[in-house]
This record gives structure tokens, sequence and C-alpha cells, in this order.
């Protein structure tokens, strides 16, 4: 674990984009991939919210906030092991992550309860 | 680097000093004045353009109040209301709040971030031209009484050639793409200037909060104008030629233009809050005298706002029939967007907090922003929930909540800067007494126009409708609002007469009046055009606050690049992380290149308009000429920096490296083209999946064993490029001049193999979307290997003139970078126009 947040240079300020980049990915793939699926393989009305297309796009979500929860933990690691430039970098872009993760869980919510093509 | 030691020297010295930048960086006078490229004068320019337009805007906003102050109204016809109506929003948001920001930006960047120039500065100059000629294109519509009338957003079919048959819709589409070259420059310079010429030391994180504001700004502009730039082309083609994009039975859809509108659209409004917001974060330390609580939050929010804002643009379309569930992810989307905007406002509350405010007058107008914004935000969450968005669509409730985010996010922050840097433009004071009363009047103005209009839009008044019947309970609410948007525009008027009496009667400002913590203030009032003698070291966010005695150091020459008896106009180039010092980066001076190109390309606006296509095609052809013409002017150029030499124990001048800002514009060049080839990959699988009437052929038009060659071929040129940089990196330019040529040969057959493509698809793209949006493509394709190939071409004689080679390695890697960009996106359409319909099928 410590190589791999090694590797990711967590004090490099190009992680203040990454996680909403990652977020702003996720956004695109639900939005178009329910589009998407709704025009190819729509579920039977009766189904309700948990069919094919909402599970796909919750298991979806849930790899991407448990991606950024991990991201958000090694930009934390790093940031206490520096002080000026680097831990301010990776102390922002740590909340940055962290951000992105509840937005992934926030906007996925609705899945939950809401059928996917009405 | 060089820290002069000037006390050892005499004062003749400095005064040959002060007259060698004077002299190299003046500013002709005259019809001479039309070819400065300085970014102090062209940030004022932009400004005081853009101030015009707002008094353009004011006096449509006021026809409008006239008109449906009483009920059956009879003052302007139902013609020229919506005229009146669409110009109204077009002038302010494409004429006045993005280039007078523009201009705040391009004035202000250099001189906060201890620079002399921005780094392309003839860019500047296009910008500037390329903004007025289109403003201008597209107000003189209003005077042939032919103003676009569908509304700012342009919706079709209403915008479309069957219900918009005269030239409004042209005049609004042409115009706009015009002035969107304006902003798309400056997004760029400004991105790489902020990245890369901050003065020595000054690390990302002791960077100004507004530098910081108008980076996310500038890249915003970057990514988000494309979309509309594709959507102004996609409707210009259909309404000139008939390729059905957005009409239904030709297989488009006219929900495509709403989303490549809002795509650019959302995004818009904080690519206008993001800058005003800087300037509150500015003013807010400054006032309260302490520094901003929460530096690192208020970054933290910028960035935020930068990327949301890219996913609500949906919101605009809860009523159009999208799924619920899509409805909710937007929605969802919407409300986060609360909490960089709730982080920025507790970071100012606290600082005021904290601090001892003084309420002088900029801080009378962000006291005005705080109370109006926040309302704003309020109702934009309340439009966030898609029932209430359902309820009050096209109501007066969403005009009025526009305003409250809009001139409260916007044009409350402008003036406070107005107000706060107007010392720094003029040198003198504005008078207290009457910026008082404008404050006034503006702020009990707007809230008795605005604040009221929510009600009326709660009573279900539709917006854009001329006039009503009296009895509908609107008409006391409609007369109130009048009557306040009349006072609003007396305090504005008040406000112009300030400015205007000031350069006359306004006290001499003395050195940093406000005392202020950022190094604009350490220059002279109003500054010279090389802003400063030397350029210092910056380790801390506030500067003059820390050492006051700065300004004066640097005015004695104390500091760095205090030399230009070289005759060129220098500033530091640095890592972009840092601050530390890497190259000289030497700026162009004044040319006539950008004013000749800006007239060819209005040229090229106006015979379109008119649909003189032979004379757009000419004037197209001389704007490349110009351009290239003014790009060969670089680098190792006898009118650019011929000579290398540099003071001692400086760096080398950016043109004798390979990682000059060239690389870093056309870097971010390419990400606004980028964005522009995504917009139009959406807009291909969009119609393909979502249009209800779209036809794919039962075979690909497109030879696919043609597209590989011409693939093939790319990447051979692409490789010859590379070859030639590895060969600079490792010293060795053998075979340089060969190599270039190869490329453009390449890419010259490329270019022949996608025309053959086209030719031989025999598209009809005046009878299906299908075929129309393939042309785009290959028209795409088309262009991008011309260009290479031309670039490449031009490379191999800069080599044969000795412009290029192991002295001068810089632009080959510039456009090597280009070629890269053009192998990944050729490959790409080959996969969605050509492989995808093939394997898949329609």
């Amino acid at each position: 674990m410590k190589a791999i947040v090694q590797r990711l240079n967590l004090t490099h300020p190009g992680h203040f984009v990454g996680g909403l980049t990652l977020w702003s990915i996720w956004f695109v793939a639900i939005y178009g991939g329910l589009s998407v699926a709704c025009a190819v393989v729509p579920p039977e009305p009766d189904q309700g919210a948990f069919n094919h297309i909402n599970i796909t796009l919750l298991l979806l979500s849930l790899v991407t906030a448990v991606l950024l929860a991990g991201l958000a933990w090694g930009c934390f690691q790093e940031a206490k092991q520096h002080k000026g430039r680097q831990h301010f970098n990776a102390f922002v872009s740590a909340w940055l992550y962290v951000f992105s993760a509840l937005g992934v869980v926030f906007v996925a919510g609705p899945m939950v309860g809401l059928p996917p093509c009405l | 680097m060089t820290t002069i030691d000037r006390d050892a020297s005499g004062p003749e010295d400095l005064q040959k000093l002060h007259n060698d930048l004077a002299e190299v960086w003046a500013n002709p006078a005259g019809l001479k004045a039309l070819t400065i490229v300085n970014h102090t004068t062209l940030g004022l320019r932009f400004m005081v353009t853009g101030m015009a337009f707002f008094l353009i805007g004011g006096i449509l906003a006021m026809l409008i109040r006239t008109q449906i102050a009483t009920p059956d109204q009879g003052f302007l016809t139902p013609e020229i209301y919506s005229q009146v109506t669409t110009m109204h929003g077009t002038v302010m948001m494409f004429l006045f709040a993005i280039p007078i920001l523009e201009g705040l930006a391009i004035y202000m960047i250099p001189k906060m971030i201890g620079a002399r120039d921005l780094v392309c500065p003839r860019l500047t100059a296009l910008g500037y031209w390329c903004y007025l000629f289109g403003g201008i294109i597209l107000s003189f519509s209003m005077v042939l009484e032919m103003a676009p009338d569908s509304g700012w957003f342009m919706y079709t079919p209403l915008s479309s050639s069957e219900y918009s048959p005269g030239l409004g819709s042209d005049f609004w589409l042409l115009g706009i793409t015009f002035v969107e070259i304006s902003a798309l420059s400056a997004g760029v310079e400004l991105v790489v200037s902020i990245l890369r010429t901050r003065t020595q030391g000054m690390a990302l994180n002791k960077m100004p909060l507004f530098a910081w504001y108008i980076l996310a700004m500038a890249l915003m502009i970057v990514v988000g104008f494309p979309p509309l730039i594709l959507g102004s082309i996609l409707l210009e083609l259909e309404r000139a030629v008939g390729m059905p994009f957005f009409d239904i039975a030709g297989g488009g859809d006219p929900v495509l233009w709403q989303h490549l509108f809002w795509l650019f659209g959302h995004p818009e409004v904080y690519i206008i809050f993001l800058p005003a917001a800087g300037i509150v974060s500015t003013l807010i330390p400054v006032f309260a005298g302490r520094p901003i609580v929460g530096y690192g939050w208020v970054v933290f929010a910028i960035t935020v706002m930068g990327f949301i804002s890219f996913g609500l643009w949906v919101h605009h379309m809860f009523t159009v029939g999208i799924p619920q569930l899509a409805q909710a992810f937007f929605s969802a989307a919407s409300m986060l967007v609360a909490i960089p905007t709730g982080i920025q406002i507790f970071a100012w509350l606290a600082t005021l907090w904290l601090g001892k405010p003084k309420m002088k007058l900029p801080m009378l107008w962000i006291v005005g922003f705080l109370v109006i914004f926040v309302c704003g935000g309020l109702t934009g969450v309340m439009l966030a929930l898609v029932p209430f968005n359902w309820q009050v669509h096209d109501t007066h409730f969403v005009v009025a909540h526009m305003h409250y985010v809009l001139v409260g996010g916007m044009l409350f922050p402008l003036m406070a800067g107005l107000y706060y840097w107007l010392p720094l433009f003029s040198g003198r004071m504005p008078s207290e007494t009457i910026g008082k009363w404008g404050f006034w009047l503006v702020f009990i103005g707007f809230n008795a126009t605005f604040l009221i209009m929510h009600w009326t839009g709660l009573l279900g008044m539709p917006r854009r409708v001329y006039t009503y019947d009296t009895g509908l309970g609107w008409d006391i609410f409609n007369l109130l609002s009048s009557i306040g948007g009349f006072v609003m525009s007396a305090g504005f008027a008040m406000v112009l007469i300030d400015i205007a009496l000031h350069f006359r009667y306004g006290k001499p400002a003395k050195t940093n009046p406000w005392n202020a913590d950022t190094l604009e203030w350490a220059n002279k009032l109003p500054p010279t055009p090389y802003n400063f003698v030397s350029l210092p070291t910056i380790e801390t966010r506030h500067p003059l606050w820390e050492h006051p005695e700065l300004p004066q150091e640097m005015e004695e020459g104390k500091h760095g690049l205090a030399s230009a008896d070289h005759g060129r106009r220098e500033m530091w180039g640095t890592d972009p992380l840092t601050g530390k010092v890497r190259e000289i980066i030497h700026v162009p001076s004044n040319s006539w290149w950008p004013l000749f190109a800006a007239m060819a390309l209005a040229i090229v606006c106006i015979s379109l308009l008119l649909r003189w296509y032979p004379l757009a095609g000419l004037g197209a052809a001389v704007a490349v000429v110009f351009l290239l013409r003014w790009s060969w002017e670089n680098g190792v150029h006898p009118k650019a920096a011929p000579n290398a030499n540099v003071t001692p124990g400086d760096p080398p001048l950016h043109s004798r490296t390979m990682d000059g800002p060239g690389v870093w514009a056309m870097t971010t060049a390419m990400i606004a083209n980028g964005s522009f080839f995504l917009s139009y990959l959406f807009g291909w699988f969009y119609l393909w999946t979502i249009s209800p009437e779209w036809r794919m052929p039962e075979t690909s038009p497109l030879s696919l064993i043609a597209l590989v060659i011409a693939g093939g071929a790319l990447m051979g040129g692409a490789a010859l490029m590379e070859k030639s940089v590895r060969g600079l990196r490792k010293q060795q330019e053998r075979g340089l001049a060969f190599n270039f040529y190869g490329a453009a040969l390449l890419g010259g057959i490329q270019f022949a193999l996608i025309l053959w493509v086209m030719v031989r698809a025999n598209l009809a793209v005046t009878e299906t979307s299908h075929d129309a949006i393939l042309m785009v493509g290959l028209y795409y394709a088309l262009l991008h290997s011309a260009l290479g190939a031309v670039l490449s071409l031009l490379q191999g004689l800069r080599v044969g003139y000795r412009y290029v080679g192991l002295h001068a390695p810089f632009e080959p890697v510039v456009v090597a970078y280009f070629w890269r960009y053009n192998v990944v996106v050729f490959w790409i359409l080959v996969v969605a126009l050509a492989v995808l319909p093939r394997v898949i099928g329609g």
C-alpha cells in the first residue's frame, strides 16, 4: 500500500483535479449509460428500481466511491508527513477526494428508489 | 537569479534602465496605436468596450421594463419586443459580462503575479479585435431591425430557418462564434500566463487567490465554450445549407441544441461568477486588514465549482422529457454546488468577523453582493428541486433568480473591483459621496425590480410575453419592478458620472492607497507599459504587507531582469508548481498582424451572413496567410529575438529551450480542441441513440481501407516529427529539414485520402442528419491534416533560414504536440464513424 501511495505522488497538485475528474467520468458514465441502456435494453416497468440497469450503475458507483475514498485516505497520510507546499497540496487534494466520494454517494442515492427509464 | 546592487551604480544607470525599458515597451500613438499588444492597454480596451455594451444592454432592459410596466401596452411591437429581449440577454452575457471580466483578468494578472505582460500578447490583441468586430456585427442587426428574436439561448426549432427565416439567427450564430474566438484566446493565454510566468519563488500555494479564480475561469472557458461553437456551426449549417442536425424529419433532434447550448451555458454562469468571487476574496482581506480565513478551503471551493458546474447543464432542461432518474442525478449535482459556494461565503464572513472591516466604497458593493448573492443562491437550490422547477419553469421567477445570481454574483463585485482598482487605472481616487449615492440607488432599485419579480413569477407570469391582460394580479408588481429598474439605471448613471468626474477632480492617489497586500499595488499609479522595473522574489501570500519597502526596491531596479538594452520584452518563465526560474520568456512587440487577421475574419463573418461564399473563402484564405505570417515572426526571427545574450547567471531565453510557454499554449489549445471534438462525438452518438428518425445506411459510405491508409500516413508524419524532437534533445540536427518535409508530405497524403473518402462517399448531407454529421467529422479531420502538413512544411523552411535548429529547438516540440493530438483524434474518429456502424449497425 505504501508503495502505491508513493507511486501516486499524492503531494502533486495534479491531484487537485484527480478526484473531480474521476467524479466527472463517473457522472458521464452513469448518465450516458442510463440513456443508452434505456434505449437498447429497457427493463420491464413493473420491476421498479431494482433491475439490471440500476444494479449495474450502483455497482459502478460503489467502486468509484471506494476508489475515491482510498485516494483521500492516501492524501491524508501524505499530508501528515509533509510541511509547507507539499502539505498544502496533499491536504487540499484529500478533501477534494472526500468531496468527490461523497458526491458519488449523494448523486447515486436516487438509484435506490427510482426506476431508470420512466 | 541575478540580484542587482543598484546602490553601487549611480542614478545615471537607473535613469538609463528606465529609459531602455520605456523604449522597448513603448506604446505607439496615432494610427499605430492599433498595433499595441500590451496587456495594460488591451485590458483597458476590453473593459471600456464591455462598459459600452453594458450601456446598450441596459437601454434594452429599460425598453423591456417600459413595455411591461402596465398591461396591454403598445410601446413595442411583439416582433421588436422579442428582438429586444433576445439582444438584452445576448449583449449582457456575451458582450458585457464575459469580456469585461476577461479584460480585468488581462489587465490584472501580470501585475499580480509579478510579470510584465501576458505570455501571448498578440493573441490578446487578436482576441480584442475579434470581440470588437463580432460585437459590432451582432449589434448592427438591431439597427437593421433584423436582430435575433428566439431568446438568448436560441432554442431550435424556433431559431431554425422554418420559424426564423430572416437573418436574425444568422447574426447571432456568426457574431457569437466570432466573439468566442476572443474568449478562447484569453482563456488559453491566461492559463499559460498564470502557470508559467509567475515571478520567482511564487509557488502555487503562495499565489494570490484572484489568480486561482482566474485560472479556474480560464480553464472553464477552454473546456466550456467549444460545445457552443460546435452547436453554432451545426445550426448555421442547417440554416444556410439545409443539413438537418436539429430537424426530426431529417433524423436530427432539436434537443441536441439544448444539450450543446447548456453544456456551455451552465458553466458560463460560473465562468462569470468565479472572477467576481476572486474580486471579493481579494478585497475582503484588504478592508478587514487581515489574511483571508481558509486560503486552502477557498482553493478547494474554486476547484469544486470548476468541475461540478459542468455536471449541471440538464437542470435547465427538466421539462423536456428526460427520465426521472436522470433528472434526479442532475438535481443532486445541482445541490452539491451549494457546498463550495457556502465554503466561500463562510470564509469571507469569518475574515470580516476576525478583522476590523473598513466600510469604504468598494466594501459597500461587497456587502451588497453578499446579501443579493446569498438570496440568489437560495432560489437556485429551490430551482434544483425538480417538482418546484416544473412549476416555475419559464416564468418571471426564473428571470428574477437569474438576475439575483448574475447581477448579485457578478455586477456588484465588479463594481467593487472597479472602485478598488480605480486608482491603479487613473492614479486618482473616486468620490465617496457620489459613489455611495450610486450604490444605494442601484441596490434599492435592483431589489425593487427583481425581488418583486419573484412574486410576479410565482403568480404565473411567463417570461418573454410582450404584454398581458389586466386583472391577472400582475399589474402592480410589474409597475413596481419597472420603477425599480429605472431607479437602478439612475444609480448606474451616478456611478458613471463619478468615474467620469474622478479623472479630473479625483484626489491623486498615494502609493498603495488601500494598504493592500498584493503586487499590483507595487506599480506606479497609473502603471508603465512594462509594469515593473525589476522582478522580485516572492515567497509570501502578502508581499506588500510583509515587505512594504518592496515597491521602492523594485522601482530602483534592485531585483531580477533589470535590463532592457538587449531590446527584448522579457519576464521570468518559472516552474508551474514551485515558482523556480527556468528560463527568460521574451514576448513579441507591437504588430499589425492581429488586427489584419481579425479584419479578414470579420470579412468571413459578414460574407457568410450575406451568403457570399466565394468571398468568405477568400477571406478565410487571407486570414490564414496573415496568421501564418504572424507565426513566422517568432523565435530567432530578426523581428523576435535574434540575439540570445543574457546577463551572466540568468537562464537561457525560452526560444533556446525545449519547454517554453508555446508548448503549454499548444497543450491548452488542444484541450479546447478536444472539448470541441468530444462535443462532436456526443452529437454523433446522441443522434444515433436518441433521434427518433435517425437513418443509418445498411453499409457505411466511408471507405475503411482508405481511412486506415490515411491513418498510416498520419502516424508516419507524427513519427518523423517525434524523431526530429528526439534528435534535438540529443543535440543532433542531421536530417531535420528532411524529416519536416517528409511529415508535410505524409500530412498531404492523409489530406488527399480523406478528400477522396469524402468525395467517394457521395453523402446526401441535406437529406439525413447521418450523412450531414459524417461530413462535419470528415471536414474536421481534413482541416487538421492540412494544418499539420502546413506547420511541418513551415518548420522545414525555417530550418533553411536557420530559425530552427540546435540553437533554437523550441518550435518542433510545439508542432509535434499538434501531430500527437491529430493521431489520437483521427483514430477515434475512424472507430466512431467507420468501424462502430459496421459492427453495431443502425
